[in-house]
């Protein structure tokens, strides 16, 4: 019994964390939309949402979501200017992906050399 | 989790070689890590790497595709993230091999099939948004 109520707290427990966690910059990214979104922010300095949905054919609210979420992985920043909200991009959170990108980069590039030298040294 | 790196490389044997080194557990070991590979699909195998104080050493892989000496595929889950390997060769005509290697993210190998240009985009993008910090 006391097992099952371990197991019970356990898996509540991990649910509890995956709300309170941090959207991370992967999912961020994995949409188009988002990655649109992203490259249009890093062209401007700051843009007016209306600027933004003036790209899309999904309409205001739809867009406004992808911020949202862009937002919550800290990849962009907005603040409220008259009566319009501005956002920015914030590359910061990029770095891990590129991270990630030159770590196993690296990692392949060693390895396949010492590939080469192994046949070629059977040769 | 689309994350995605592409590679190319020239090996300087024939095909067949670099296809032994790839599939023959020993052979695989002493250019990766000590594994239980086999050429068999569905197989699960895992590679071990010394451990570290930032990561336990081990690979957790399965083979997904194998056709002879062209292409190997193996899920590689490690650290918490689950990727997909992707080896492809090809015999020159002066008898070198050249290989193709591809790690994607699961999600990315879904949502980026049909569309390349995501990935190699991106990563143009990253560039340039980095050289502002």
């Amino acid at each position: 019994m006391d097992t099952i109520w371990c197991l019970l707290l356990l898996i509540l427990r991990e649910k509890v964390l995956n709300r309170l966690r941090q959207r991370d910059v992967y999912e961020a990214i994995a949409d188009p939309t988002r990655r649109e979104l992203i490259h249009l922010l890093a062209e401007e300095e700051e843009s007016p949402l209306h600027y933004l949905t003036g790209h899309f054919s999904t309409g205001r609210t739809a867009v406004s979501k992808h911020l949202a979420v862009l937002k919550e992985a800290e990849l962009v920043m907005d603040r409220k200017v008259g009566r319009e909200r501005r956002y920015r991009l914030n590359p910061v959170p990029l770095k891990q992906v590129q991270d990630w990108l030159s770590h196993y980069e690296n990692f392949w590039k060693q390895k396949a050399a010492a590939l080469n030298r192994l046949v070629e040294e059977e040769n | 989790m689309p994350k995605g790196i592409s590679l190319d490389f020239q090996f300087t044997s024939p095909i067949d070689r670099v296809w032994t080194a790839m599939t023959d557990p020993i052979t695989l070991s002493k250019w990766m890590y000590p594994n239980d590979f086999k050429a068999v699909v569905g197989h699960k195998f895992q590679f071990r790497a010394e451990p570290s104080q930032w990561w336990d050493g081990i690979v957790n892989c399965e083979v997904l595709e194998i056709e002879e000496p062209n292409k190997l595929k193996y899920s590689w889950i490690s650290g918490g993230e689950m990727t997909v390997v992707t080896w492809t060769m090809e015999q020159a005509d002066d008898g070198t091999t050249r290989a193709h290697l591809e790690q994607w993210g699961f999600e990315g190998e879904q949502s980026f099939q049909g569309a390349s240009w995501g990935w190699p985009r991106m990563v143009d993008q990253l560039q340039a948004a980095l050289a502002q910090l």
